[in-house]
């Protein structure tokens, strides 16, 4: 079994000449050739609050903070409003803002118990409606997703 | 502006059925539909396992960009913590571990620098790319 990701960044105009840089990654296990053999499948959830919710929790107590475990996460932002973002934060450290339709895909190594993956729709009112999420988990150890 | 696109695909077997997604994205500048018109390139080798400070935050000059990095090591035993934070030595937060052969690629809100530690004192190599 294997989970390959492909990232293409492509532009016509940001540069001189055209820039297209395409990467392919089969996601492995830590320090191995062997590939990742958990997924938590592809989720969706709709932020409809200001307030900062957990998306996925860091295992406090059935791993060792430190452990050296590949984990690899896929969050978009499925708006359609460019202005609607989510503010992603790792513990108590925000990583950016996902706007409408932008999308994120980084390794998660949960080496300590407080690297929670935090989402918060800042700029949520009532009047903008719900701001709808998808994200994906794959990793290998059976004890990464606490919250499953 | 420039027109700039960033486009992921992921499948994996690991479930009964199969997952296939792809989106693709403008990258524009914080809350627009007007794109980044800003990009840096870069390649460094890295001799030490000693934190690194990879992206500053003075080397851009917005509050919304977009990070590509990448490691290309084709050596499994060859990785870097990417970290965020305070690059000079205080409390910073790692992301996650780039194997070798892995990329990330996310949004960043350019408050505190991007710092990697390489796992070997041998030579390695770690590319990025920043939009903003």
């Amino acid at each position: 079994m294997a989970t390959t990701a492909t990232l293409t960044l492509a532009s016509s105009d940001i540069a001189g000449d055209p820039v297209n840089v395409t990467k392919v990654a089969t996601l492995t296990k830590a320090d191995s050739t062997n590939d990742l053999d958990q997924s938590s499948g592809l989720n969706r959830v709709h932020l409809r609050s200001t307030t900062q919710k957990t998306l996925l929790s860091a295992s406090a107590t059935n791993r060792t903070p430190g452990d050296n475990k590949a984990g690899k996460v896929y969050l978009i932002n499925k708006s359609d409003d460019a202005s609607l973002y989510v503010t992603v934060s790792i513990n108590a450290q925000t990583v950016g803002k996902l706007y409408g339709g932008d999308f994120l895909f980084i390794p998660w190594s949960q080496t300590d118990a407080s690297a929670n993956i935090k989402v918060a729709a800042t700029n949520w009112t009532s009047s903008t409606g719900d701001i709808p999420i998808e994200y994906a988990l794959f990793h290998e150890d059976q004890d990464f997703l606490t919250n499953a | 502006m420039a027109t700039t696109n960033a486009t992921i695909g992921l499948t994996s077997d690991i479930t009964d059925s199969s997952l296939s997604v792809s989106n693709t994205t403008q990258l524009n500048t914080a809350g627009t539909t007007t794109g980044v018109n800003t990009m840096t390139s870069v390649t460094k080798v890295l001799s030490s396992t000693s934190q690194a400070d990879l992206i500053a935050t003075g080397s851009v000059s917005t509050t919304h960009a977009y990070v590509y990095i990448n490691n290309p090591s084709t050596d499994e035993t060859k990785y870097f913590k990417i970290t965020i934070g305070d690059h000079t030595g205080g409390e910073v937060e790692e992301l996650g571990r780039l194997y070798a052969g892995d990329f990330m690629f996310f949004p960043w809100d350019v408050d505190d620098d991007i710092t990697c530690v390489p796992s070997s004192s041998d030579d390695m190599t770690i590319e990025y790319m920043v939009f903003s």
